[in-house]
């Protein structure tokens, strides 16, 4: 077997989140990615916190999350030698990964659509935040930015409206991104298997963050009504009841008290029962569904101290085993030790410098007749310079 | 009665883009499948949609309809129309739909035939549904040798949580997501939307087209199995490797830190109000280029050169301060206006942007077809959301609106599997088409 990008080579000229994690996507399927980086590195070997004890750009975490098994070349493009490496390296390259700000793009005097002309085969996709041209093509933005233009923000937060939208975490106005870009590159692929052509994909974070919206956007395109934010569940152009339930450990389980359905209802009121803390939830008048709408406060109550005498974990077990769609709000810390991830084989342990045994979460698809590549380690800064220098693609 | 499609801009036309040829039979439902597939069909893939009148999608039933009234998505109507829902128009357009009857012997042998003229086949079913039709992976690649076989589910097709229920909430408690997002101190904020059903489409979306690359060249199909949980733990960033490499802890008071960033040093960074009621406006600044441009900008008030502001690791240790002297000064502006003010400067920033801007008043979002119209028979003319990149090597290929509940029973039965249309009309008949 080998894997579905195997041969594919990928040169990567990215400096945020989502161009290297789509970097990252295109190793764990088997490409042969190549990032340049500038002198002294990207950002992420510059910013968060490093592996203990060590501060320097071989060691960054943010680095080592999207970076492993990628390739390190340094390459000034401001430099004549250099750019003539970087040309070398296109000229034999399938897809560039570009996240180069158009008015950076100006200054190196870099145009995508003339690098796609004289290499026809070349794959160029270029996520910028607002597009490569138009009104907003100059602007910046970054993950805060990128979600509060794109609608995406504004559905996030509490139900307190004093305090603002709160952005959610992980940088995912940067992984929608890299998303995107993913498809767009698979899709032109496949294409240039049929064509012999490549292409210049104009990939635009406001863009893709703001398909990324689910309800908000049908909400407007339909009914014409604009959703809420309400905290910790979908926002709705009305309000709905918290979903949000504490537990005796102080951990939260999310659930949504659908009444509408009889089914989920008698699975919740029969396991309340079994602790003795249905409290009168098992009064036949409840089996009424405008009875229970009629007493939905006191429904909310009773559920509320059920929640409050167990702790998280039995709760979230019990109530799946029971059929119930309850989901814990697991810390990163918490999924270690969750033996479902852990029969899986989720988490891969991977030797990064001066650092073994790196537990890496895996690669998400599985393929039966497909493999993946093997996780590996993050380069140090510069590492294969020389080799792609002197013998570029042809290095091995 | 099925409706048929009668306007001719309605009946299956070639399809163009690089997935023009390859046929899905595709059995998702729900958000997460429908919007993996959907890519597939704008890119001329011919996606049929098996649907079953007897137990609608449930997409047709929420009820965000045009000129209807503004209510919670669980306040379906009794009986709704199942032609009228703007969810599913949404999520399918572009591709085809048939009512087959699974429960029937000869509903579930017009399945595998159309399996048997397939490229692939697609499921987001709870476990054990295909297997109960005869379609578990061993029999389907009998049927079908070279098919892709995509299986889309919350926590994946192994494991003792297998059979765990979920959907876009769950899946973002599970996974971490939900926990890592809000201010500190009081509880996570979350998500206000199922962020992980739109990620785990795009997942499953970019698995089904790479398996599509690696058949074109080996000719070998393959099962896959994309849990929407581990693609939600990707998505955590590197945060996840501060607890595995350094043992860190996200249970405390410091933390999330809402709209602050942890790194790198940035401030302001943060969502201040603006004119109006419940608008905002988002101000980042990473540099001191950036803070000089922002000073700058808001007219060099006296306060911006005090000793707290003066350089970023101050301004990061002083930013409830630093908070409070934006937020003043942006409270009394509109947050269109202080995005193109200070974008002008060259600071980072972007009103709080809500539907409506984005469907009406943002320059960006139409001028690339991100979003666009289509016409529907029962509907009308709507808004769709489309995709976020252009390519000059190919496009969208939008076609056709969603279809109708069983709108393609006769095409499909007769151009894809060669039965007369009397075949088709007695199955109908006899309720093997419901």
């Amino acid at each position: 077997m080998s894997a579905p990008y195997t041969g594919v080579r990928v040169l990567e000229l990215a400096a945020d989140p989502g161009g290297e994690l789509l970097g990252h996507q295109f190793v764990n399927l088997g490409a042969e990615v190549v990032k340049l980086e500038p002198p002294g590195g990207v950002p992420s070997r510059h910013i968060g916190p490093a592996a203990n004890g060590h501060d320097d750009p071989d060691h960054r975490l943010a680095y080592w999350y999207y970076n492993g098994g990628k390739a390190s070349v340094v390459l000034d493009l401001h430099e004549a030698a250099d750019r003539a490496v970087f040309e070398r390296l296109l000229a034999e390259a399938d897809v560039c990964i570009s996240t180069v700000h158009p008015i950076e793009l100006a200054e190196l005097e870099l145009d995508w659509h003339a690098v796609a002309a004289a290499h026809p085969r070349l794959i160029v996709v270029s996520a910028t935040p607002f597009a490569l041209d138009g009104p907003w093509a100059r602007r910046r933005s970054c993950d805060l930015v990128g979600l509060a233009t794109s609608g995406l923000l504004v559905t996030s937060g509490y139900d307190d409206h004093s305090i603002p939208p709160i952005r959610p975490g992980g940088d995912q106005a940067y992984h929608t991104t890299a998303s995107f870009g993913h498809i767009a590159v698979a899709l032109a692929l496949i294409q240039r298997e049929r064509s012999g052509q490549g292409c210049v994909i104009d990939l635009s974070m406001h863009e893709s963050a703001g398909l990324t919206v689910e309800l908000a956007n049908p909400y407007w395109f339909y009914p014409k009504g604009l959703v809420k934010r309400q905290t910790c569940r979908h926002a709705q152009p009305v309000p709905t009841a918290p979903a949000l339930f504490e537990c005796m450990d102080g951990r939260y389980v999310y659930f949504a008290l659908i009444l509408a359905d009889p089914k989920p209802w008698r699975a919740l009121v029969e396991w309340m029962q079994s602790d003795d803390l249905a409290v009168d939830l098992d009064d036949p008048a409840f089996d009424d569904v405008e009875h229970r709408q009629a007493n939905f406060g006191h429904i909310q109550d009773v559920v509320e101290v059920f929640f409050l005498l167990r702790d998280a974990n039995s709760a979230y077990h019990e109530g799946q085993a029971r059929g119930l769609p309850i989901g814990i709000l697991n810390a990163p810390e918490d999924l270690l030790a969750d033996e479902h991830l852990q029969e899986r084989g989720f988490f891969v342990p991977v030797d990064e410098p001066d650092t073994p045994g790196v537990l890496h979460p895996g690669v998400p698809y599985r393929f039966s007749s497909l493999d993946t590549a093997p996780l590996a380690p993050a380069a140090r800064l510069g590492a294969d310079t020389e080799r792609f220098v002197t013998r570029g693609w042809q290095h091995r | 009665m099925v409706q048929q499609a009668e306007q001719p801009s309605r009946v299956p036309d070639r399809r163009r883009g690089p997935l023009a040829g390859f046929r899905i039979t595709d059995f998702c439902w729900m958000g997460v499948g429908a919007l993996a597939t959907r890519v597939l069909a704008d890119f001329g893939a011919q996606v049929i949609r098996i649907e079953d009148r007897n137990r609608l999608d449930m997409p047709r039933r929420l009820p965000l309809y045009k000129d209807g009234d503004v209510r919670a998505y669980g306040e379906e109507d009794p009986d709704p129309d199942p032609d009228k829902g703007g969810m599913f128009n949404n999520y399918n357009r572009n591709k085809l739909g048939i009512t087959l009857n699974m429960r029937d012997e000869r509903g579930r042998k017009l399945a595998r035939e159309l399996i048997r003229r397939s490229d692939l086949l697609t499921e987001n079913f709870a476990p054990g549904v295909m297997e109960r039709w005869g379609l578990d992976e061993a029999s389907v690649r009998q049927i079908q040798p070279d098919i892709i076989y995509a299986r889309m589910s919350g926590f994946g097709h192994s494991g003792p949580q297998t059979e765990y229920r979920s959907y876009g909430p769950v899946v973002q408690a599970v996974c971490g997501l939900s926990h890592v997002s809000g201010l500190p101190g009081r509880e996570p904020s979350g998500w206000g939307l199922s962020y992980m059903d739109n990620q785990a489409a795009y997942y499953n979306a970019a698995a089904m087209l790479a398996a599509i690359f690696a058949r074109q060249r080996t000719g070998v199909g393959t099962d896959i199995d994309v849990s929407a949980v581990e693609a939600g733990i990707e998505l955590l960033g590197p945060l996840l490797l501060d607890v595995t490499v350094n043992g860190r802890s996200t249970r405390n008071d410091q933390f999330p830190t809402g709209n602050r960033l942890e790194w790198p040093p940035a401030a302001p960074h943060g969502v201040y109000p603006s004119l109006g009621e419940d608008r905002w406006v988002a101000i980042a600044v990473f540099t001191e280029v950036e803070w000089q441009a922002l000073v700058r900008a808001m007219g060099n008030p006296a306060w911006a050169t005090e000793p707290p502001f003066a350089t970023m690791d101050s301004r990061v240790a002083n930013q409830d301060a630093l908070d409070v002297h934006i937020g003043a000064w942006t409270a009394t502006r509109d947050r269109h206006e202080v995005m193109e003010l200070l974008q002008g400067f060259g600071v980072r920033a972007g009103a709080v942007q809500d539907a409506q801007d984005i469907t009406e008043r943002d320059p960006e979002m139409r001028r690339r077809n991100a979003l666009f119209e289509l016409d529907h028979p029962v509907i009308g003319t709507a808004m769709f959301e489309g995709v976020p990149f252009t390519s000059t090597g190919f496009a969208p290929h939008h076609w056709r609106s969603g279809p109708l509940l069983g709108e393609d029973n006769h095409w499909v039965l007769t151009s894809v599997l060669g039965l007369d249309p009397e075949e088709v009309d007695s199955l109908q008949a006899e309720g093997v088409l419901t």
